[in-house]
């Protein structure tokens, strides 16, 4: 795996946690839920190596 | 937010669905190998690796299936699946696999030539993710791959693909597509290293005749051809017409490109001694303008928007409503390799590659692909290759 692959997953790893965070301390809205857990479909699939 | 830990919990765990219903089948497929039974002339099963170091323990290391002859004489390459949209090459050097006996020469097999490719998908053409080919036992399944090699295993793309070595500037997915990344190099991005390890073997074994098989689109004027550098127009012109003659198939031959970087049948030209083909089987399938990218339209090939298009004279090959079915694809590439071969042979009779065992354009369409394959499940499971 190159340099750029591995620095691109840690990435992923950094975004989806402050979409976690995000989805954690979210209080008032259902929609941002929804929209933040759709963010985090292709960041998961990527870091799990699915697609 | 009313109920908000189970609010979250709840759509938390309707994620978790989502990941395991729609990504399950892509992991699967990814995983998922096929089941190649040695045939009567398979010697040796080596990996690419071997040839090329860099592709140990990646997902673009692939098997080499090496047929010894009894006596001695010229070597061969068949590579299939260089794009794994296009599974006519793949299952024609299968065919060659588990039925071919050589009785002169080498033959170097790689039936899935870009495996990265094959385990990739195109979701956005909504291809399927296998084809079952029937058998004279129950249906065989086959990964259906994408043209290019997942960025799984290799990412990310350059804005731009500059080939090595001639730095002809080539679309950034050229640079996943391995007939762009002839003749490669042994460090450079995955799918150069393929490519190395292929021109690594014909330049060690001392390859004679290299043949790597495709399918077009029947609305792409390179279809339904061999395509052939200068070195090898001759014997493919020979091949050409005595298919023509004598099975009563057409099969064009088609100038290589002098000015296109990174093709197969110009790279192993300009960078070696060995005679490159590259044939080209009509593939409705991969045609734009179809129904849905259906297994049955990949197997039968026919489709009703083509049909109509033949009408108004707008694809380069005949078409009628018969399609353009697997079994004649697959037949047209046997046929034309026994040919290639056998036309080699007579102009270099020292260096003769005799093959017998492989059936022929009408054996092939009268008995069906799947005729030919042997059944994994009653094989000695030492002769059964995973791949």
């Amino acid at each position: 795996m190159t340099l750029v692959m591995i620095a691109y997953y840690v990435l992923c790893a950094f975004l989806l946690a402050l979409l976690a965070a995000d989805f954690v301390r979210e209080k008032r809205s259902r929609n941002d839920l929804v929209l933040t857990l759709l963010v985090m479909i292709p960041l998961i699939l990527r870091l799990l190596r699915v697609k | 937010m009313k109920h908000e830990i189970l609010v979250k919990s709840g759509l938390a765990a309707g994620l978790a669905a989502l990941l395991i219903w729609g990504g399950l089948p892509l992991y699967r497929h990814r995983h998922f190998d096929l089941s190649i039974v040695e045939g009567p002339g398979v010697g040796d099963v080596m990996r690419l690796s071997a040839y090329s170091p860099g592709l140990a323990g990646t997902m673009a290391d692939t098997s080499v299936f090496v047929l010894r002859g009894r006596e001695p004489g010229g070597a061969a390459l068949l590579l299939g699946d260089t794009h794994s949209n296009e599974p006519e090459g793949l299952l024609a050097t299968l065919i060659f696999i588990e039925n071919a006996v050589v009785d002169k020469g080498t033959v170097y097999i790689i039936p899935v030539f870009n495996n990265s490719g094959s385990r990739n998908t195109r979701a956005g053409d909504g291809y399927p993710l296998y084809f079952d080919v029937p058998t004279d036992w129950g249906a065989v399944r086959f990964r259906m791959g994408n043209r290019d090699a997942s960025p799984l295993d290799q990412w990310p793309d350059p804005d731009v693909y500059i080939h090595y070595p001639e730095r002809q500037m080539l679309s950034y997915i050229d640079v996943r597509n391995v007939n762009r990344t002839w003749p490669g190099r042994p460090a450079g991005p995955l799918m150069e290293r393929v490519t190395y390890g292929a021109m690594e073997i014909m330049r060690r074994e001392k390859v004679d005749v290299a043949v790597d098989m495709h399918g077009a689109e029947t609305m792409f004027p390179v279809t339904n051809c061999i395509v052939a550098p200068e070195r090898s127009v001759k014997i493919a012109t020979l091949a050409a017409l005595t298919v023509k003659a004598a099975e009563g198939f057409e099969d064009h031959v088609e100038p290589s490109p002098a000015g296109f970087r990174g093709l197969s049948h110009r790279e192993i030209a300009d960078h070696s001694a060995t005679m490159p083909f590259l044939l080209e089987a009509p593939i409705p399938f991969l045609d734009q303008p179809t129904g849905p990218k259906t297994t049955k339209l990949l197997m039968d090939g026919k489709d009703p928007f083509l049909l109509s298009l033949a009408g108004k004279k707008k694809l380069f090959v005949p078409y009628d409503a018969s399609g353009w079915s697997m079994d004649r694809r697959v037949g047209q590439h046997c046929s034309v390799v026994l040919e290639i071969l056998r036309q080699f042979s007579r102009k270099n009779p020292g260096k003769a590659i005799v093959i017998r065992g492989v059936p022929r354009y009408a054996d092939i369409v009268r008995q069906g692909v799947g005729h030919y394959f042997a059944d994994p499940a009653k094989a000695d499971a030492k002769k059964v290759v995973r791949n």
